[in-house]
Order: C-alpha cells, then structure tokens, then sequence
C-alpha cells in the first residue's frame, strides 16, 4: 500500500528528504514536499490533440487530474504498463500559480535523507539532460547517481523532451531555442 | 432622555456594538449573554427597554420574551428583537410572542437609536 | 467591532455604488427631488455607519458632501455641472476610503484633506451657477413637492398595549409629518365598571398635511400588530389644513366619526380644493387600505459570496454523486429503488437550475461604469454621445459578469474614439442624429446570452476604401493572406482580432495602447464566448459577444469514441441517426444523407487520430451550427448526462475543443466536447459548409 509522505522536521536545514523513482534505467528524485500522493495505475483517459508527454486525465477525488508522462519528458520511449508503475501526485509551482498534477513512473524506489552539502552539482557538460532541471546528483553505492529534479522548473517549461542538444553535450555555447 | 435598557445578545461583539451606540447616546446599559442570564437581570430593577437576540441559547428570544410578558413589573416593557432578515414569519412570532418592534441587523447606529425612539419616549 | 467593520464595508460598497448610480440619474434630470433625497440618504447612511466603525475620513468628507446636498434639498444650491463632477469624483475616493488600512490611512487623510479643500473652493465658487439646469417639468409632475392631505384611521387592537407599544408614540410621529387634525373616538370605551385598564379602547381618525409622500405615514405603523386597523388614504393633493376655515369644516366632519368617514370627507374636498390657489388639476383620491403591517418587505436577503460557492460546489457534488446513484439503479435491479433515484434526478436537476440562478444577476449593474465612461470619455474628445440600454434585465452569472466589465469597456472605448465622427457637423451632413449613440443591448437566445455594443458612427469599409486596403495591407504583411487572394467580409472582421490590427490612426491617450481586439478576444473566450463585428460603412458598427449561460453544469449526450468517453451539449444536439460504418468510410466529399438532407461528417475518429477498429454500426450525431447541420461520427451513445465541469488544468491549455470534462458514475473521466469550437476548426482546415 502506498502512502502519502509529508515533508519531515529536519534537524539542519541541509537535510531534505526525498522520493526517488525510476525511469528506464535512470533514478531521479523530488523533494518530498512537492509530494501529496503515490496511486496505483488507474485508467487514465487520453485527450485528444494533446502534446505528446501528456497521457491524458484520472479521476482523483471528483476532481480531474492531468498525468504527464515521464519517460516521454526524458526523452526515452513509451513502454507498456508494468504492475510497478505508478503515479505520483504532485503539488507544481508553474509561474507562481499552485497545480495538481501526476507522474507516470516506472516505479517508486524509496524516501531518502539527503544532506544538501554532500550534493553533487550537475555538470554543464556531457550530461544527457539540460543543467538547469537537475538540482544536483546524489551519489548512491560505487557509482549509481540519482539525479534531484528541480520540479517546478520541468513543468514551467513547454519543452517537450528536456534533452540537451548535439552541440550543448559537446559543451559549445548555444543560445536557447 | 436617558434610559436604562438592557441588551440580550450571545454574541459578544453585538453586546459591545449596542452598548456602545447607546452609551454614547447617554444611556445606561445592562447586558446579558442569553435568555436564562436576562431572567437574572429582570428581578425587579426598573428597565425602560429590552433589546434581545432571537437565537440564543439556554432560552431563545422568543421564549424570553414570552416569560417577560410572564412578570409583574415588565407586563408592558418595551422589547425590541434584533433580526437578521427581513422575514415576516419571524417577526410575526416575535410580535405574537409579545415583542413590541424589531431591528434589522446589520444596523448603523442611527437606525438603533430610531427604533428605540419609536418605542420608548 | 472587526466583524462589524467588515460587514459595513460590505453595506458602505453598496450604499456607494448607489451613490454613483444616483448622481448619474441625477445628472438626466436635475430637477428631481426625490433623487436628491436619494443621495441625501445615501450619504447620511455612509457617515453614520462609518461614524460607528471608526472610518473617520469617511465621517468627515461625507459631511461635506451631505451638506451640499442639503443646500440642494433646500434649493439653496442647484445641480450643477460641477456638483456632479465633484460627487462622482467624490464616488472614487470613497472607495478609496473605504480600503482603508493602518499603513493607508496617513496617505489617505493627505488625500481627504485636499479633496475637501477642493470642495470647499467650487462651493465658494458659488453654486448657483445655473446654466445646463434644465427644468424637467415632466418628472416634478411625478414628485410634486406640494403638501398634499391625507386621512388616516388608526383603530389599535384592544390588547395593544400588551407588547409594550403606546399609541400615543404613534400619534405624535404622525405629527411630526405635517400639520395635523386629530379627533380620538372614546366611543367603544365601557361603562366605568367594566373598563379593563389593560385594554385600548380608544381609536383615533386624523388628517395630515405633510409634504411626505405616503409611504412616511405607513412607516410610522411599522410595528403595529395585525388585528389592529390602520387605513391610510390621500385625500388631497392639495394642504387642506392651511385655511383656518377649511380645518373647521374639516374638523366638523371629523367630529361626526361617520361610519364612511372619507367618503363624507371627499364630498367637501372639492369646493376646498377650488377656493385655494392656483389651478392645479384634481387628482384621483387612492384608498389605500392597510390593515397589516406596513412595513415594505425586502423581498432579497445578503449572502455572502463564499457561503454562494460553497453552496455550488456541494450542488455540483451532489449532481455527481445522483449520477452514480443512476448508474447503480441501472445495473442492479432493485424492487423500488428506479422511482426513488428518478425522483432524486428530478430534484437534483431542479436544485441546480435553481441554485446556479442565484449567482445570475442582470447586466444592468454593469451599466453605472459604461455611462461614466461614455460621459468621461464625451468630455475627453469633445464629441457629443448618448449611451443607452436595452434588455438590461437579462441576467448573466456574477462571474461573468465580473469579467466581461473589461473586454466591453474597451469595445465602447473603441467606439467612441474610432467609431463616433469628430464632430456634429460631420455626422449632421450625413443625416445623422448630432448626438452620436453608442447601445448597449443584451438579449437570450438559446443557452446564451448575447451582448452587442452599437454605436452609428463611420463604420468600418469592408468593401474597398482605406479600412480594407489598410487591414488587406496587414494581412499580407503579416504573411496570413497571399497578395492575391480576396477576402471576404467576415474575414475582414475576424482579421481585426488579431494583434497588431489595430484600426488607430493615432495612438491616442485611451486605445491603441497595445491592448487590442486580441486581448478582448482572447478574456471573452476565456468565459467560453465568441465575439464578432459587423460593419456598414458610414452607418456604424456592431460588436456582438455570445456567451454560454452557465460556466459550471451541462446538460449533454454522453457517447463513446474509441473507449473515450466524451460529453457533447445537448443545446446543440439535433438528431441521431444510426449508420454502418462503411457507408461513413464511402462517403462522397464526405457528405451522408440524413432525412433526405446532405449533411457533411466530421468523422471523430479520423479527427482525434484514433487506431483502434471502429464498430460496424455507427451513430451520427447532426449538430447545430448556425444556419446549418454537421454530422459528428461517434461508435456508440450512452445517454443524457449532467455534466458537473471540472476544468482539465493548464496542462491543456493549448487546446480549444474540450472545455474541461467530467467524472461519471463508475468514477471514470469523461471528457467534454466544445462541439462549435471543433466544427469552427474544422471548417477552416476541410470541406466548405453549404449547399
């Protein structure tokens, strides 16, 4: 059974928690204050004409909630459901304004304690994913990364796949699109 | 015209807001907080007027104002229920019940003093 | 205190807004006196209350102005151009007043004390220019500030004094009225032995002249208990009390307490009438019986606006929930339980429709904020414009309303700054009216509400002339248009809500300041409107806004598409007809024969792109869209539903065809089809609609 998580007392303010969850072969983790639910997989209604990270709406609680696919926002491929995939609630600050939306994952991994001083910055180069949605890298075991998601800023964001470009992995200067 | 008049209300800041208004105007104020503490106050002491709340509890206005009509020295008090709505169906009660007119809440303090005017002289 | 404080402003807003409503009534017609009352009242309300809960600069600056209009009450100053002025100006810093907060309050006292100051000068000025005053003779008939008689019988129930109440109270307010003549009857009191002290036995018939109109003298009898009598009749227009001799012919009749005392009391009225002054006619003696409480039943009631949302949101619960309730009456058979859920459906639907109307107030309280636009803006260009209404008392919820005030500000804006000629001489030349006209007209027409904004001024040439060439110029600029091709009239329009269409010349003051027709367009569609314009040249220009009556239930046809399912209006529904799927697939120009019409298909599948195979046995839906019908292809209909909207989320903002959706009964999504906004698009992109 899952269940809601709340941000917790921290000792030092250094320390956050967060939840982390897999996408392909890839961990990523959000602060868990963003986090107001894990659901199970439930049918979700595709809209029509919508962009393609969308996967459509679900019911929570009478009220009609949009899921974004994250896989697709990563750039990977859409693959069928499994048994361990599930969606996480979250509360977004997209341009000031407070929204509910969901997560499709791959499947949640679990809620970690992470000293923001022994957070690692992104490199600004040879990395996959554009610097400024990755808050930072966590270092798990010998050398499995998890990456902290700047969350709000993915979903202010109207790019569709957040992948950095040819030339920006090559570490050439490049003006936004 | 200084008169002595007591106010029945549950709600605090009501009391104050009526206090206020007829204190300034001169007069003096005795003020209970439902139905059974206005009984308390009604032993005998000479009012000119009662101004009462209609849903309070322990004992609403109505049945105050029913009881007071009950006692000797109050048979012909002059007794003004605060409403909150124009409803006649409540004010047919009250006035049944033995009320002699009614304020309409919210109120300005003009409008307090007039309905007092009109009924204690 | 603070909750009071709150409630007064509420009541201060109020009483405010009434306030400017009043003075612009004023304005029409200077020489009304009851409106002078009105504001008199109005303003003694405001310093009271504020007074009471410590609005201080509110206390000091409405004595001011309730001083100035006691002059005018007394005819010591006239209505003047400059009173108005000042009093609508005094309107805004009321409002500023009454936002007072700790941090604003020194700022604002610097403010009140220059206004006042400014006050004070125009006053000194002396008000007693009378230029523009015209006398409306028209109105004064209707209040006649003459005394006019009225005969009043007062006959207290026997047990009157058993609430506390004294009929002598009642007898002298009377007096303070006017003038009066009053005969008590002793005749019902018993003989000595049987008097009851507790009992009223007395009963008084009097005569009062008073300048009040009649409503003042059932006032007085406000509190009067119901087996009491009260009869209150005018017996003259004229004050029959003047004359010395009159009240003793008057006082004999009195004196006599006939059973018809009014009817013997009108006979000698006339020959009063006649031998007073002056030749004004007779009008009708009204019996106005009254034996009741007088008092004038407000027939509305406050709420606040948060207990009103609260209450939609549990109506809107409650439609959801009688759903799932339909659904399992449905599927599980019941003995008796199919009655009570359709009962349940009746009142569930008759609670929303009566709910949702409480929020539905008439456009007629937008209006005060258009005629002092109209009026600024007039005196701004010096051009010469009359606003005028119709259909005012069509009714659009709050919210809507709310938002709308805006978007149709800057279409009268618009109006008057483009549209109105520059001057009389111009519009005089064409035969026009010289006062330039902007109408504001609101009507129903199916679900919707229509707003249109006329005014008849140059108009916009559609044809040929500058305006086209300059939009035609725009377009190709703008790359929309290849240089070649023609556009027609509508076109021509809709290009105009585009940005950067702006029809300014100049850049004046007021329009062209970047926000545009686009921006109307765009917070109308917000509200899930349309907005148009049609023009004739030389004649004016219309622009019609349609907006949907509601913005939160639907009554729509619930079908599926491809295991979607999808809500569509039923206000648009108009029939539906069965047809194999192949058939669909085979037609021609994507026509079908429906009822011996050829109706075009939007085929849903192909639109939303959807793979999975559809069913042997389509349904076609034809839906309204203007003066034609379109077939909306679907595989399968379920039935009628109550669609509760619930707004999908910025996410899919970019979209325009699903306004929102909707949770049925198994707790599965619906979504909900704007079925004009889908044939709108695909209008554009495929088949020509018409014959």
């Amino acid at each position: 059974m899952k269940e809601k998580h709340k941000g917790t007392d921290t000792v030092s303010k250094d320390i956050q928690t967060y939840l982390s969850f897999r996408l392909g072969d890839e961990e990523f983790a959000t602060n868990v204050q963003k986090v107001l639910n894990i659901l199970e997989l439930k049918p979700i209604t595709k809209v029509p004409h919508s962009p393609e990270y969308m996967c459509g709406v679900i019911n929570l609680r009478g009220n009609v909630l949009p899921v974004v696919d994250m896989r697709v926002k990563f750039g990977m491929e859409k693959i069928e459901a499994t048994p361990d995939t599930c969606i996480i609630v979250l509360n977004v600050d997209i341009s000031g304004e407070e929204v509910m939306l969901g997560i499709l994952v791959d499947s949640v991994s679990e809620v970690l304690e992470i000293d923001e001083m022994l957070v690692e910055p992104s490199p600004s180069i040879g990395t996959r994913y554009k610097a400024e949605f990755i808050k930072g890298m966590w270092r798990q075991g010998e050398d499995a990364f998890i990456m902290l998601l700047n969350i709000d800023l993915i979903f202010s964001s109207n790019e569709v796949v957040l992948l950095q470009t040819k030339t920006e992995e090559a570490g050439e200067v490049e003006e936004e699109e | 015209m200084e008169k002595k008049i007591l106010i029945v209300d549950d709600s605090e800041s009501i009391r104050e807001v009526v206090s206020f208004t007829l204190e300034n105007a001169g007069h003096e104020v005795v003020k209970a907080i439902d139905g059974q503490d206005a009984l308390t106050y009604l032993d005998g002491r000479k009012y000119d007027l009662i101004i009462t709340d209609l849903h309070m509890p322990n004992l609403n206005g109505i049945e105050l104002i029913k009881r007071v009509r009950t006692i000797e020295e109050y048979k012909f008090i002059p007794i003004l229920f605060l409403t909150t709505e124009s409803q006649t169906a409540k004010k047919m009660e009250a006035k049944e019940a033995g009320a002699t007119g009614w304020i309409v809440k919210p109120f300005v303090p003009e409008k307090l003093l007039e309905a007092i005017k009109k009924v204690v002289r | 205190m603070e909750a009071f404080k709150d409630k007064f402003k509420e009541e201060a807003k109020e009483l405010i807004a009434e306030l400017e409503h009043m003075v612009l009534k004023l304005e029409g017609n200077r020489a009304n006196k009851s409106i002078v009352e009105e504001v008199f009242r109005v303003m003694h309300s405001l310093k009271g209350g504020s007074a009471m809960f410590g609005f201080s600069l509110i206390d000091k600056f409405t004595h001011l102005l309730e001083n100035i209009y006691d002059k005018i009450r007394t005819g010591e100053y006239q209505v003047t151009d400059d009173i108005l002025d000042i009093t609508l100006n005094a309107v805004d810093h009321l409002r500023n007043l009454i936002e007072e907060t700790p941090d604003t309050v020194a700022q604002l006292e610097k403010e009140n004390n220059k206004f006042i100051e400014q006050i004070e000068i125009v006053l000194s000025k002396g008000a007693l220019k009378s230029d523009d005053f015209k006398n409306n003779s028209d109105d004064d008939k209707k209040v006649s500030n003459h005394t006019k008689t009225y005969f009043v019988h007062f006959e207290p129930s026997s047990d009157f004094f058993q609430d506390g109440s004294n009929p002598l109270f009642l007898i002298d307010d009377i007096c303070q009225l006017g003038e009066t003549l009053i005969v008590p009857v002793y005749s019902k009191i018993p003989k000595y032995e049987k008097i009851n002290p507790i009992d009223c036995y007395i009963s008084w018939n009097l005569l009062v002249a008073t300048d009040d109109d009649i409503n003042a003298i059932m006032d007085v009898f406000i509190f009067t208990n119901k087996r009491s009598k009260v009869e209150v009749a005018k017996l003259s227009d004229k004050n029959l009390l003047a004359e010395k001799s009159h009240r003793k012919i008057l006082l004999e009749t009195l004196l006599k307490n006939h059973a018809d005392l009014f009817e013997k009391l009108s006979i000698v009225v006339p020959d009063l009438e006649k031998a007073q002054n002056g030749n004004e006619q007779n009008t009708q003696r009204q019996r106005v019986q009254s034996s009741h409480s007088v008092e004038q039943t407000i027939a509305s009631i406050r709420v606040s606006s948060e207990k009103l949302d609260n209450l939609i949101n549990w109506v809107s619960e409650l439609v959801t929930i009688q759903a799932q309730l339909s659904l399992y009456t449905q599927q599980n058979q019941h003995i008796g339980l199919a009655p009570i859920s359709e009962e349940i459906e009746k009142i569930t639907r008759r609670l929303r429709d009566d709910v949702f109307s409480i929020r539905l107030i008439p456009v007629s309280n937008m209006l005060t904020r258009f005629q002092r636009l109209v009026r600024e803006l007039s005196h701004e260009l010096d051009k010469d414009i009359v606003f005028e209404s119709r259909g005012t008392e069509t009714e659009l919820d709050k919210n809507i309303i709310e938002m709308l005030a805006d978007p149709v500000m800057h279409i009268i804006r618009n109006s008057i700054d483009h549209g109105i000629e520059e001057s009389t001489e111009e519009r005089v030349k064409k035969g026009k009216p010289a006062k330039g006209k902007i109408l504001f007209n609101a009507y129903y027409s199916g679900t919707n509400v229509y707003i249109q904004i006329i005014d008849d001024g140059k108009g916009i040439d559609a044809e040929k002339g500058i305006d086209a060439e300059k939009v035609r110029a725009k377009a190709i600029e703008k790359e929309l248009i290849s240089p070649e091709s023609e556009i027609s009239r509508k076109e021509l329009f809709d290009f105009l809500f585009l940005p950067g269409f702006s029809m300014a010349k100049v850049v004046t003051n007021l329009s062209g300041r970047g926000v545009g027709m686009d921006v109307v367009k765009r917070k109308i569609a917000d509200l899930r409107g349309q907005v148009e314009i049609d023009s004739k040249l030389g004649f004016g220009t219309t622009v019609t806004i349609k907006l949907p009556l509601t913005l939160s239930i639907i009554d729509g046809l619930l079908v599926k598409v491809d295991n979607i399912n999808m809500v569509i209006p039923l206000s648009s529904v108009h029939k539906v007809y069965e047809y194999e799927h192949t058939k669909i697939e085979k037609a021609i120009n994507n026509l079908i024969l429906a009822d011996d019409e050829r109706v075009p298909i939007l085929n849903l599948r192909k639109y939303f792109n959807m793979t999975s195979p559809p069913p042997p046995l389509e349904r076609v839906i034809t839906i309204e869209y203007g003066d034609y019908y379109i077939g909306f292809t679907v595989d399968e209909i379920i039935g009628e539903y109550q669609a509760v909207l619930k707004p999908l989320g910025s996410a899919f903002k970019e979209q325009d065809f699903f306004p929102g959706a909707t949770i049925l009964g198994d707790g599965t999504v619906a979504l909900v089809l704007d079925s004009n906004k889908l044939i709108e698009l695909f209008a554009k992109t495929e088949v020509k609609i018409g014959n």
